[in-house]
């Protein structure tokens, strides 16, 4: 696992005391450096004054709620949001991440996990490949990957239901298209908090993976290459 | 403002009534103004007397029926039995008398005869054709009568010619005769005078042969020709003729008291040829016209009556249909568009009502998912907290505090989902049933549970695709509270798709199979966790797709089996 360059600042927003320090103290010990609000003009005064790597914000709160800040906060170019929700529906976890947030988890959530996900967000939004496209909906060879819901549509519009670690698998592919990536890499970006995973896990899950890719006729999208790892062969938009 | 009240259901049909009654007054109306006044059904006997009159004169002069009204016809043997009414008796007489007949040869039947006491109908028009009648009439006599002259005048010519010819020929044979004599004696100047008056003699017979000829020739050229139209005013061709009389006769007079009335009568009289004439107050051409016009009146006021009624019929109902189909939606989903407020005023306050109730249903609904988040927060806040406690104690106590709250939270999780359960608010996709089963198993595999899935890769149905997979993850869920594995198995059959998940726990006995699936119930009280809810939102989804869940017996374990239409 890459170690981050300095100590990432991220800014934990939250109406509950003892969860924000909670969470602070948590990230503090994981190598961050955590910034604390109680609401959203506090967080947004603090935005003016730092420069953020990263939000955690909760959704529920006294005033303004975390999802309508996070939808005025996604117009301009700014940190990466988790947002961090007592509602932890399917619905409300969509509703979450087509407003802009870049991940969602529901509470009570285990701190370490929520830290793996704080870095996992880091690190795309880091090196997230210059072709990679924005937005919530990617589509590549006749296929849509709806981000927000976690779902590919094929060419005939049917729904394929993607597995948590296949949907990652492919985000991971769609953001680094055309690139041989590793298996390090690739349990790098997709499973990256789950150290259980080993390369004859990925391999497994390419092939799922492939699996719901494939049909009859059309090109390979995913391609192996022997000795290095995969690549993900075409241009999505 | 005036266009939005809309009109109450009884104004249209009043409407409508108010309509049906306008046309059949117009088509009365109508009728009335436009129609031919009826001809007389009931007519004067003397009247009648003169049509026939006229109608024998016709026949005997040019042998052929006279066109009027009535009905005439020429038959071999006389028409009806012998006996005359004694009523018409008189006009029997009188018209034998006046066609110069035997009042043998003369017959009257009527179906209806009265003395006038009546009114007669159309007195100016019937006298006036009878006055034209009978001047027509004395003209054609007029010209006849003239040509009966001519022809007498050419054929007396004619005689004349043949006699002045029969003396030329005369004198031609005595001339012959000389003309012998003197070839006898020889006298030559005789001979020759003799010669010279036959020569004379046959000139004068060959012209008067010709003029006789031409005479007749004259005579057929005027029979063959057809008789001169003769101007309407009779006798006096010369003078100028007279105006008409005004028009001082009303249109409907009583008639002269003890005349005689007659109707659907016949008469018959016996032509000189020895055939009988006959005329019948038949069927009447004005009068079939004036059933036509009738008819066509009423059928046009029909066809707009109708036509507007089905325009005012459309425009009542369309908003009926409008409404229940916006009704339907409304019901359907509570956040579907309001209904509209059109139509007739009844139906305007059905819809407001329904309006109203939708709102009321709709804020209903919001409070209900406010009142939940509220819960899900109070409740979920302080987990966290105690969550992030947890990391301060010893990593072994840790683990096990993670493990209750974690527990906890399901419970949390299972109530929330219970609650706001809302299976028609997600929308329906199609979707692979295939995908959705393996994406469920390799969560499971992902966090290190053992369920597997087997079956075709690749079905495609219509549903919710959160709705789906959460019934399959509380199913599979559920498996793995009792048992340590679970196996999903998919097959398609006849416009069906059958989902089998089974495990390897103590199974559910036949006596619960129905109960498991009511809310709160739960298969073994104690050491299980969970509120009992999964089963029955599971149920309730596939129930909504117009499937169901039923538990199959099973050699080991439970099995259920998801029906969904394929």
């Amino acid at each position: 696992m890459a170690e981050p360059l300095s100590q990432p600042r991220v800014l934990i927003v939250d109406d509950d005391p003892e969860i924000r320090n909670g969470l602070a103290d948590v990230f503090a010990r994981a190598g961050f450096a955590p910034l604390v609000a109680g609401d959203v003009p506090a967080m947004e005064r603090t935005l003016e004054k730092e420069a953020v790597d990263l939000i955690v914000l909760d959704l529920m709160m006294p005033g303004e709620d975390g999802l309508s800040a996070c939808k005025r906060l996604s117009g301009a170019r700014r940190a990466p949001i988790i947002m961090l929700s007592a509602l932890g529906d399917d619905a409300d976890r969509i509703v979450g991440l087509e407003i802009g947030a870049d991940d969602y988890l529901a509470k009570p959530c285990n701190p370490r996990e929520l830290v793996a996900r704080a870095r996992a967000v880091l690190r795309r939004a880091k090196d997230k490949g210059e072709d990679a496209p924005s937005g919530d909906s990617v589509r590549f060879a006749g296929f849509r990957l709806d981000v927000a819901r976690r779902e590919l549509h094929d060419p005939d519009g049917v729904v394929i239901p993607l597995s948590a670690g296949e949907f990652r698998l492919l985000r991971a592919f769609v953001e680094h298209p055309r690139r041989v990536l590793s298996r390090e890499q690739l349990l790098d970006y997709a499973f990256a908090n789950d150290s259980e995973i080993f390369d004859r896990a990925v391999d497994v899950q390419v092939s799922r993976l492939r699996r719901k890719l494939e049909r009859p006729g059309a090109p390979e999208i995913v391609r192996t290459v022997r000795g290095e790892g995969y690549m993900f062969d075409v241009k999505p938009t | 403002m005036i266009a939005r009240a809309g009109l109450p259901i009884a104004a249209y049909l009043a409407t409508l009534v108010a309509l049906a009654l306008a046309a059949a007054f117009v088509a009365v109306v109508a009728i009335v103004l436009w129609l031919p006044p009826r001809p007389p059904d009931v007519m004067r006997a003397d009247v009648v007397s003169d049509y026939f009159t006229a109608g024998y004169d016709h026949v005997t002069a040019t042998g052929r029926t006279i066109n009027d009204e009535m009905d005439w016809s020429i038959r071999r043997t006389a028409p009806g039995e012998k006996g005359v009414p004694r009523a018409v008796m008189s006009t029997q007489h009188q018209l034998a008398g006046r066609l110069r007949l035997h009042p043998d040869q003369v017959r009257i039947t009527a179906a209806k005869i009265t003395r006038s006491d009546v009114m007669v109908f159309r007195v100016r028009d019937a006298e006036a054709e009878a006055h034209a009648r009978h001047a027509e009439i004395a003209a054609r006599e007029a010209a006849r009568e003239a040509e009966r002259e001519m022809q007498q005048a050419a054929r007396e010519a004619a005689r004349e010619m043949r006699e002045v010819a029969r003396e030329a020929r005369e004198r031609r044979r005595e001339a012959e005769r000389n003309l012998r004599d003197a070839q006898r004696e020889n006298d030559l100047g005789a001979i020759e005078i003799h010669r010279e008056a036959i020569r004379a003699a046959e000139e004068a017979a060959a012209e008067a042969a010709r003029e006789a000829a031409e005479a007749m020739r004259s005579v057929e050229v005027r029979v063959i020709a057809p008789p001169a139209p003769t101007p309407p005013t009779p006798g006096a061709a010369a003078t100028p003729p007279e105006p008409p009389e005004p028009p001082e006769a009303p249109l409907f007079a009583p008639a002269p008291v003890g005349v005689l009335l007659i109707s659907g009568f016949e008469i018959a009289a016996q032509l000189p040829d020895g055939r009988w004439l006959v005329m019948q107050q038949g069927r009447n051409w004005a009068e079939i016209g004036w059933i036509w016009r009738t008819v066509f009146i009423i059928a046009a006021a029909l066809a707009v009556v109708s036509l507007i009624s089905l325009l005012i019929a459309r425009r009542l109902t369309r908003p009926i249909r409008n409404f229940s189909e916006a009704v339907q939606a409304v019901g359907v989903n509570p956040q579907n568009e309001p209904v509209r407020e059109e139509g007739p005023a009844e139906l305007r306050g059905a819809a407001r009502a329904v309006n109203t109730m939708q709102a009321r249903l709709r804020a209903l609904i919001a409070d209900r998912t406010k009142t939940l988040a509220a819960v899900a927060h109070d409740m979920r806040t302080p987990l966290m907290r105690l969550r992030l406690q947890a990391e301060h104690v010893a990593p072994e106590q840790r683990e096990k505090m993670a493990r209750e709250i974690e527990e906890v939270e399901a419970l949390v999780a299972s109530f929330i989902a219970f609650a706001r359960d809302d299976p028609a608010e997600e929308a329906r996709v199609r979707l692979d049933l295939a995908a959705l089963l393996q994406s469920v198993a390799d969560d499971h595999c992902e966090a290190g549970r053992d369920v597997a899935y087997a079956g075709e890769e690749r079905v495609i149905i219509t549903g919710q695709s959160l709705g789906l997979k959460r019934v399959f993850t509380n199913l599979v869920d559920n498996a793995l509270k009792y048992g340590q594995r679970a196996r999903v198995a998919l097959r398609r059959e006849e416009g069906a798709v059958i989902v089998d998940v089974e495990d390897d726990g103590p199974g559910i006995p036949a006596a619960q199979r129905e109960t498991v699936f009511e809310p709160f119930v739960r298969l073994n009280e104690a050491g299980t966790r969970g509120a009992g809810l999964g089963l029955a939102a599971a149920r309730s989804i596939a129930r909504a797709h117009g499937g169901d869940i039923a538990i199959l017996d099973a050699e080991k374990g439970a099995k259920l089996r998801v029906t969904l239409p394929g």
